[in-house]
C-alpha cells in the first residue's frame, strides 16, 4: 500500500492550527511513517501539486484565497477544514458585521484601496469539504483521528453531541454554579471539554451541535443576567458566519 | 445481617488503620459547589459531611467514564489481550441511595451478559456505607432506596455517642473484629437507631407518586403534546444520565494507532439524550426528537426495568434535577402524569 500524499495549506488565519499539527511530537513520527507530506506551509519548504488528502486551515478572505483554495479543491480527492477559521470562518467573521469597506477603513484609513480584502467566509463556500476538524486550536489528536480513518477507509466520528458530555464524563463541577455563563450546551464537543474543565465557559469556537437549542440557551443566559446584546456577541465570536450555520443544519 | 456499636472515640483509629492499610476511596470537598469520591491518603482529606457529589461515585469506580476493554497487536497473526483493571479497594462514606445505585448496576451487569470488568472490580470493593444529608431535589425514600438493604459490608450510623453497624458480610465482618473494638447491640441500641431512622426520613421533602406513574405511563406515551411540552428546553445534552448512578449504556471505540498495528477497543459512558444513540447502520434514526428520546429515557428508568427485575432504575437521588440546565424535573413529570391523563 503505498502511503496518502498529504498537503497542509494556510489561508486567512493565525497559523495556530498548523502549529497544532506541529506539536503532535509523540505522534509526528508516526504520522510522516503514515503518510506523505508533500506541502506544509509552516513547516516544509518543498512543494508539490501531487497529492490525495488536503488540511485546510484558515478562512477565505481575498480573491487570490478563493483562487487558490478551488485550485486545492481540484487537485484534492479528499479535503479536511482544520480549525475555526477554515470550519465556520471563525473570529475573521467578525469583519463583515461591520460591512468590508467599513472595516477596512477603520483599520487602513486613506490607505483602505490598497488592501484586497472581500467578505469572509469558510473554505466550504467555495470547496466541498468532506471532514471538519472544528476548535480554535483544533484538537490536534482529532486531526489524527480523521487522518488514520482516511487510511484505513473508516468515517472518523466527530462527536455531534453537546460539550456537556465530555465536562460530565471529567467529572466536572458545571461552570454555571460558580454563576460563569458558557455555551457548552449548544456547541460542539471533541475539545475533550478544555475550557470548562479549566473553570471558564465555553466560546464555542468548534460551532453549534447539528441540532442546538438556540431558545433554551437563550433564555439560560437571560437568567444569567446577559442582554440579547451580549448573547449575540457570546455566539458571534466564533459563529458570526451565521450563513454556515443554517447550512449545516440542514446537512 | 449482625448488629454492633462502635465508640465514637473508635471510630477515628478504626478510618485511619483503614486508610493505612487499603486503597480509600472518600468523599472530599473539591470545590464550593460538591464533593467528590477520591484516593485519600490522610483522615483530614476525608469530609463525610457531604450534600452533593459531583458524579455517581459508585458507577465511577466500578464503571469508570472510559475503559479499555482490549488491546490488539495486528502482526502476521492478530494478538487479541483483555483488560481487566481492578484492585481491592475501600469505597468509604457511600450513602444508602448510591448503594442502591450499585445494587442496580450489579443486576444489569450480570442478567443478560456477565459483564467481566463491572463484575471483578465490584468483588473486590469493600463498601462502608454511611447515611448523607439529602438535598432538596432527592426522593429516594419514594423510590425505596433511602435505605440500604444489602450491596455493602458495613453501614455505619451515626448516633448521638456511637455507631451502629449493620454487618453485612463475613469480609465486612472480618475487617471490624481487625480494626476495631465493638460491641453487639441491644435493645437501646436498637431504639435509638430506629428512632433516628425515623428522623432521618423526615429530612427527605420531596416525595414522588411512582406508582401512580406507573399506571398510567402507557396512557401518555403516545401523547405527543406532552412531551414536546416536557422536553421543550431540553439540550440533548446528556448530562443527567452522564450523572446517574443506575445509567449503564456505553459506547465502544475501536482505536487503531499510526502504525496501523497497535490498537485498543475502548468503552465511554454513552447516553440515551444524545441525537446519535438511536443512528442505526443506512443512517436510519429511530428516535431522532429530543422528546422521544427523553419520554424513552422516562420508560427505561420508571417502567421498563421494573417489569424486568421488579426494581426501578430511579434511586431518587435528585442529580439529574441538579445538573439539568433546561430545569427538566422528573420529580415534577413523575407526580404530573396522572393529572395530565385525567383531563
Amino acid at each position: 500500500m503505498s502511503k496518502p500524499k498529504v498537503g497542509i495549506f494556510g489561508f486567512t488565519g493565525c497559523g495556530g492550527c498548523q502549529l497544532e499539527i506541529l506539536n503532535l511530537e509523540d505522534q509526528l513520527l508516526d504520522l510522516v511513517s503514515a503518510v506523505e507530506i508533500v506541502h506544509f506551509t509552516e513547516a516544509i519548504t518543498e512543494h508539490s501539486d501531487n497529492y490525495e488528502i488536503a488540511l485546510i486551515e484558515g478562512s477565505v478572505t481575498t480573491e487570490h484565497d478563493i483562487e487558490r483554495v478551488k485550485k486545492i479543491g481540484d487537485i484534492a480527492k479528499i479535503i479536511v477544514a482544520v480549525g475555526s477559521c477554515a470550519v465556520n470562518g471563525g473570529l475573521n467573521c467578525l469583519k463583515n458585521l461591520y460591512g468590508v469597506e467599513r472595516a477596512k477603513e477603520l483599520v487602513y484609513g486613506d490607505k483602505k484601496d490598497w488592501i484586497d480584502s472581500i467578505e469572509v467566509k469558510p473554505i466550504d463556500e467555495y470547496v466541498r469539504v468532506d471532514y471538519y476538524a472544528r476548535g480554535c486550536p483544533p484538537n490536534r489528536l482529532e486531526i489524527v483521528d480523521i487522518i488514520r480513518s482516511l487510511i484505513i477507509g473508516r468515517k472518523p466520528e466527530i462527536p455531534n453531541y453537546p460539550v456537556c458530555v465530555e465536562c460530565k464524563r471529567n467529572g466536572n463541577t458545571c461552570v454555571y454554579d460558580f454563576g460563569i455563563t458558557c455555551l457548552g450546551p449548544v456547541t460542539r464537543a471533541g475539545c475533550n471539554s478544555r475550557c470548562p474543565s479549566s473553570g471558564t465557559g465555553c466560546e464555542s469556537c468548534r460551532g453549534l451541535i447539528d441540532d442546538p437549542n438556540i431558545n433554551a440557551q437563550k433564555d439560560l443566559l437571560a437568567e444569567y443576567g446577559l442582554t440579547v446584546e451580549d448573547i449575540i456577541s457570546q455566539f458571534n465570536l466564533y459563529n458570526a458566519c451565521k450563513k454556515v450555520i443554517a447550512k449545516e443544519n440542514k446537512k | 445481617m449482625l448488629y454492633k456499636v462502635m465508640g465514637r472515640d473508635v471510630f477515628k483509629d478504626f478510618v485511619k488503620s483503614l486508610i493505612s492499610d487499603y486503597e480509600f476511596i472518600g468523599p472530599k470537598k473539591k470545590d464550593k459547589a460538591v464533593h467528590d469520591f477520591v484516593p485519600i491518603k490522610d483522615i483530614s482529606e476525608l469530609d463525610i459531611n457531604y450534600k452533593r457529589t459531583t458524579i455517581p461515585p459508585a458507577k465511577k469506580i466500578l464503571f469508570p467514564p472510559d475503559e479499555k476493554l482490549v488491546t490488539y497487536e495486528v502482526n502476521e497473526k492478530i494478538k487479541v489481550r483483555p483488560l481487566i483493571e481492578s484492585s481491592e479497594k475501600v469505597l468509604f462514606g457511600i450513602n444508602a441511595w448510591d448503594i442502591n445505585g450499585m445494587n442496580f448496576l450489579d443486576r444489569f451487569f450480570v442478567t443478560d451478559f456477565i459483564d467481566e470488568n463491572y463484575l471483578e472490580r465490584r468483588k473486590k470493593l469493600i463498601v462502608i456505607g454511611m447515611d448523607s444529608e439529602p438535598t432538596e431535589t432527592n426522593f429516594s425514600p419514594s423510590m425505596d432506596s433511602e435505605y440500604a438493604k444489602d450491596g455493602f459490608d458495613l453501614y455505619l450510623t451515626e448516633l448521638k455517642d456511637r455507631y451502629f453497624i449493620r454487618i453485612n458480610t463475613a469480609r465486612g465482618d472480618e475487617i471490624l473484629k481487625k480494626y476495631a473494638v465493638t460491641e453487639d447491640a441491644l435493645v437501646k441500641d436498637f431504639k435509638d437507631y430506629n428512632n433516628y431512622m425515623d428522623n432521618y426520613r423526615k429530612k427527605f421533602k420531596l416525595n414522588v407518586n411512582i406508582k401512580d406513574f406507573y399506571d398510567n405511563f402507557e396512557l401518555i406515551y403516545d401523547d405527543d403534546e406532552f412531551w414536546k411540552r416536557v422536553a421543550k428546553n431540553c439540550y440533548s445534552c446528556g448530562s443527567c444520565n452522564l450523572a446517574c448512578p443506575t445509567c449503564f449504556c456505553f459506547n465502544v471505540k475501536d482505536d487503531i494507532e499510526l502504525n496501523l498495528k497497535d490498537g485498543n477497543k475502548t468503552r465511554e459512558w454513552d447516553s440515551c439524550m444524545l441525537p446519535e444513540y438511536g443512528l442505526v447502520a443506512g443512517g436510519l434514526n429511530f428516535r431522532p426528537d429530543k422528546e422521544n428520546r427523553l419520554k424513552q429515557r422516562y420508560r427505561c428508568k420508571l417502567k421498563t426495568f421494573f417489569d424486568k427485575f421488579g426494581r426501578y432504575a430511579c434511586v431518587g437521588c435528585g442529580r439529574c434535577i441538579e445538573v439539568c440546565l433546561a430545569k427538566i424535573n422528573i420529580a415534577d413529570d413523575i407526580n404530573s402524569i396522572k393529572k395530565e391523563v385525567s383531563v
